[in-house]
């Protein structure tokens, strides 16, 4: 039990270390969420979303907004961190990396779940669908974790190289594809477009074990990337 | 049930396009790589004299 | 520091392994060529399948030396596994580059299109992105050991994803499908004789890999004994002086 509190605490700590700086400067979130209403905008240009098409394009307008001021929020995490010395500090502390890495990755899964939840009633007024059915939470919640475990483990990665904008998109795309695959499609189901062949639980499934895996994985593979 | 474009006769440049750019991506690969061993060759051995030349004080080179 | 030299190339087993992967390929070819039947409704083009099938199972192959290469380095941390680990992922994104080159070749005058989002033709183009960022990530790197250490992350991570990029590409695929494909099916209903030259293609391309493989990790080693052998002689001359 002690071990837990132990765990728990500091992961807890960092997370709402962040919070609290985000509440104070607001950088992180305002900046993501303009940039994901630009998206949507843009794809409305792009798209030329009508009532019609609407079933077939929005999943996929929705989720290319959530994942590109999503990963726009992630590149920031460490970049702070990195530029003022922060962390260093927080490695230094007497804390295991595990709940470094859980309260990183809490604070972003947070961060993006507000912004999320910010986009997601813009959209549903655009594009005129109820946007609040079980199936379409539980996906983005899902999603989310999925794209918090591993951006959390490649933005402490990208924050140290160079080109480090750029290079956390390129890393971060490739390997989330299955889950932006499954939430756009759980997404399609939920608001009404295609006939599903595979089924929205099994999507839901698939997602639920890419987090299982990451989240077991990176922040072993994170203590790695922090060390020296 | 296939929708065949070109006859069986007319796609023997896909199958020779397919294998020239195979080979040729593999003999241009294998050269770069030779020719990056040559380079590291030379640099060794003038690396090797220019131990040579000097005092024997150091180590003689590490490795 | 000359046997290291050696046994990358020149000398008499380099020679030697040089003209048996010399014949091993011509004896390929001749199963290609001659051996193989030609297949009855697309003709001459199905023998693009002798080079595509092979390079898909190498570029598998070279990625799950990547994953066994980075999961090694990270335990022991010497050089050699970083060497073969990066080595192989520099093949891996040759076999790729060429199972996405011929791929659409081959579909060209199958199909009509260029290019079909099928499952395997769509998760290689995912895998060549995921390995692409891992050279990418050793080159942007801020030193040498920080690279080893960041893509040895990557080589893990994109592994493991690895089945399930396929999953998910095969599902959305199973629900978008925009073209009935016939005909080319790779496992079922082959003749015994193009199995048999595929088998041959399959063996020859692989020991054409670990020749590779081996040659590149060798130009490794090499390239860093000569980095260490600058650095002494820099830090004599500095002594001398």
């Amino acid at each position: 039990m002690k071990t837990v509190v132990e765990f728990v605490r500091p992961a807890l700590l960092v997370a709402w270390k962040d919070v609290l700086l985000e509440l104070r400067n607001r950088e992180v979130v305002a900046t993501a969420l303009v940039f994901g209403v630009m998206l949507v905008v843009i794809f409305n240009f792009a798209l030329n979303i009508t009532p019609e098409t609407v079933d077939v394009l929005a999943p996929g307008v929705l989720w290319v907004a959530f994942s590109f001021a999503g990963v726009l929020a992630m590149s920031r995490a460490f970049v702070a961190e990195k530029e003022e010395g922060t962390l260093d500090a927080l490695l230094l502390c007497p804390v295991s990396r595990d709940s470094i890495y859980f309260g990183k990755m809490l604070a972003m899964f947070i961060f993006m779940v507000v912004i999320e939840a910010a986009l997601l009633p813009i959209f549903a007024v655009f594009f005129d669908f109820s946007a609040f059915s079980a199936t379409l939470l539980g996906a983005i919640v899902l999603a989310t974790l999925g794209f918090a475990a591993v951006g959390t483990l490649f933005a402490a990665v990208a924050a140290n190289v160079r080109s480090r904008e750029i290079m956390l998109p390129i890393l971060f795309f490739p390997l989330v594809s299955p889950v932006i695959i499954g939430a756009v499609e759980t997404s399609g189901a939920a608001i009404g477009g295609s006939g599903a062949v595979v089924s929205t639980g099994r999507w839901l499934q698939l997602i639920a074990v890419f987090d299982a895996v990451f989240l077991v994985v990176c922040p072993w593979l994170f203590s790695i990337v922090v060390e020296e | 049930m296939i929708a065949l474009i070109t006859t069986p006769a007319h796609n023997i440049p896909y199958l020779f396009a397919a294998f020239a750019i195979t080979w040729a991506v593999f003999f241009v690969y294998v050269f770069f790589t030779s020719r990056r061993q040559d380079e590291l060759e030379q640099e060794m051995e003038s690396l090797r004299e220019e131990m040579r030349g000097r005092d024997g004080d150091g180590d003689g080179g590490g490795m | 520091m000359a046997s290291v030299a050696n046994s990358a190339r020149g000398g008499l087993r380099w020679n030697i392994a040089l003209v048996a992967m010399a014949a091993v390929m011509v004896a390929n070819m001749f199963f290609t060529f001659m051996f193989a039947p030609t297949e009855a409704t697309s003709g001459h083009v199905q023998r693009i399948m002798y080079i595509h099938v092979p390079m898909a199972w190498l570029a598998f192959l070279a990625f799950f030396v990547v994953f066994c290469g980075s999961i090694m380095y990270l335990w022991k941390r010497t050089a050699k596994w970083d060497d073969l680990a990066s080595s192989a992922a520099e093949l891996g994104i040759i076999f790729t580059t060429l199972v996405l080159i011929t791929g659409p070749i081959w579909a060209k005058p199958t199909w009509g299109v260029w290019w079909t989002w099928d499952a395997r033709l769509t998760s290689t183009l995912v895998l060549w992105l995921i390995y692409v960022g891992y050279l990418m990530l050793r080159a942007y790197s801020a030193n040498r050991s920080q690279g080893a250490r960041f893509s040895a992350v990557l080589g893990i991570v994109g592994f493991i994803d690895v089945p399930i990029v396929y999953f998910a590409v095969d599902w959305w695929r199973t629900q978008h499908q925009r073209l009935v494909l016939g005909g080319l099916s790779l496992e079922g209903d082959l003749h015994p004789d193009m199995r048999l030259a595929l088998l041959v293609s399959v063996i020859a391309f692989t020991l054409l890999f670990g020749f590779l493989l081996r040659q590149r990790v060798s130009l490794k080693r090499v390239e860093r004994g000569v980095r260490e052998m600058r650095e002494d002689a820099e830090f004599m001359a500095e002594g001398q002086r």
